[in-house]
């Protein structure tokens, strides 16, 4: 009895339905490889994105950036540690798939030529430029985001807008974090001076 | 405990990373201590506070075009078809992947990447529902600061007037837009406008009219609808407050107070039929 009932039990297990490539296909570990990377990568599209923009200028080279960007990381994410950040790993390929672009390379150089070791501002208590300000003029914000050093801006997004914590976007930028520190209090001096130009007595 | 004492105040970096919340525990709560006596690095801290979110808000302007995403997963899913198969597109130097992608998915578009065109745009929803979500959060949190403050004894409005005649004129030129008030007997009983000001919600700049229903302080937004927020998914309470909100075809309405509903509600109905006022005698 049991021996007739077993080949009949065993039959309907096949996956009849799929195709031997297509069955392998769902099951290979390469797909569920993918499948994590995707989880991963995808939600982070828009971000990637934003910044691409930021470091391009341009939206058509801001997704050709984006689109190596997952390229590379895909081909790259065995070398990936899962104990470590996901954001901060990709967006430091996307940072260095930028650096090889032909838009970094003709920005670069006024950029390093600032690239220095920053010393803190250690000026004690509050500043004319520290008073209440009110930053009510989106128009005005996106000018002065503009006209920021790239090399400010960049590490200023990364805080403020991904909210990556310093000791990541040091990875990103591949700098110390102390550099990370300097950039970021540089970045927020400069922005607020250049508000204060553009709006002068409002704020 | 030297952080306490007044002379001691936040160093520049320290305020950074206050703000940024890079202090170890013990630090930030020195910090803490120091500003429940230092009022000018408590404005300090307010002050970055604003450029940090400021920034945050104006450091995410680039959005995606529609389409960017789909051709993306497309790319993706042509690169995990076996590479014996597809030899040409895996070996298309890196700056031609976008075109690599255009030209070559259309035959590989199998069911695997059908679905993941479908998972691609569920994403897509997904994540615009959670933006917007995150965005009504932060806009209650904006409208309920913005009446906290009008509570204050000492903040004072920029019209002090009970006249429609007198708050709406005053609004010409520092609005790009027009708006209509009731007039005294049109609004509910004892609903009284005490003055106005000019404020800026979610970065565009709005109208705020003062009311007191019985002795209850109202705060009423109004915001061009072309280009104000959507107040549509704000939680109809925050903190205790009760928010209501309407649109007219111009403007979107939103009513922030700690008096009942119903009054609340009586008094933004009494603002949509004279919006409608407007429209006629155009």
């Amino acid at each position: 009895m049991i021996s007739q009932c077993l080949p009949v039990y065993a039959v309907s297990l096949q996956p009849r339905t799929l195709r031997p490539t297509e069955a392998l296909r769902t099951m290979s570990p390469a797909t569920t490889h993918s499948t994590d990377f995707e989880q991963l990568a995808l939600p982070l599209f828009t971000s990637l994105y934003n910044h691409a923009h930021w470091l391009t200028r341009n939206p058509s080279e801001a997704e050709d950036l984006v689109q190596e960007t997952f390229t590379k990381a895909f081909r790259a994410f065995d070398s990936f540690q899962h104990d470590t950040n996901f954001k901060a790993w990709i967006f430091r390929i996307l940072r260095n798939t930028f650096l090889t672009t032909r838009t970094r390379i003709a920005t670069s150089r006024t950029v390093f030529l600032e690239d220095q070791p920053d010393t803190f501002d250690t000026a004690t208590g509050p500043t004319p430029e520290d008073t209440l300000i009110r930053l009510d003029n989106q128009a005005a914000l996106h000018t002065a985001l503009e006209q920021l050093q790239p090399q400010l801006r960049e590490a200023l997004l990364l805080c403020d807008v991904e909210e990556i914590k310093y000791k990541d976007i040091a990875v990103i930028l591949e700098v110390p974090i102390g550099t990370v520190m300097s950039r970021i209090s540089r970045a927020r001096r400069t922005l607020r001076q250049l508000l204060q130009s553009q709006l002068g007595e409002s704020l | 405990m030297n952080q306490t004492t007044p002379t001691n105040h936040l160093r520049p970096d320290q305020l950074n990373a206050f703000i940024d919340g890079e202090l170890p525990p013990a630090e930030q709560h020195g910090i803490k201590q120091h500003l429940t006596i230092c009022h000018a690095c408590t404005l300090r801290v307010l002050s970055a506070t604003q450029l940090k979110a400021a920034t945050a808000r104006a450091g995410q302007r680039f959005a995606p075009p529609p389409d960017a995403l789909a051709r993306l997963t497309a790319q993706l899913h042509a690169q995990q078809v076996k590479p014996e198969q597809r030899p040409q597109s895996n070996q298309q130097p890196q700056a031609e992947t976008k075109k690599a992608a255009r030209i070559y998915s259309m035959p590989s578009l199998r069911p695997a990447a059908w679905a993941a065109l479908a998972a691609a745009i569920l994403l897509t929803v997904s994540l615009l529902g959670w933006r917007q979500f995150h965005q009504t959060n932060a806009l209650a949190a904006e409208l309920l600061d913005q009446h906290l403050v009008t509570l204050s004894t000492a903040a004072t409005p920029q019209v002090i007037s009970t006249d429609r005649h007198t708050v709406k004129p005053w609004f010409q030129g520092r609005l790009p837009f027009s708006f209509n008030l009731p007039d005294a007997t049109a609004l509910p009983p004892d609903a009284t406008l005490k003055g106005a000001d000019l404020t800026y919600l979610n970065g565009q700049p709005a109208a705020l009219l003062l009311f007191t229903i019985h002795k209850h302080e109202v705060s009423v937004f109004l915001t061009q609808r072309a280009t104000g927020p959507t107040f549509a998914a704000l939680p109809n309470t925050r903190a205790g407050f009760t928010l209501q909100s309407a649109a007219t075809p111009d403007l979107r309405i939103v009513a922030v107070s700690d008096v009942n509903p119903a009054d609340l509600d009586n008094l933004i109905a009494a603002l949509v039929k004279a919006q409608a006022s407007l429209q006629i005698s155009k």
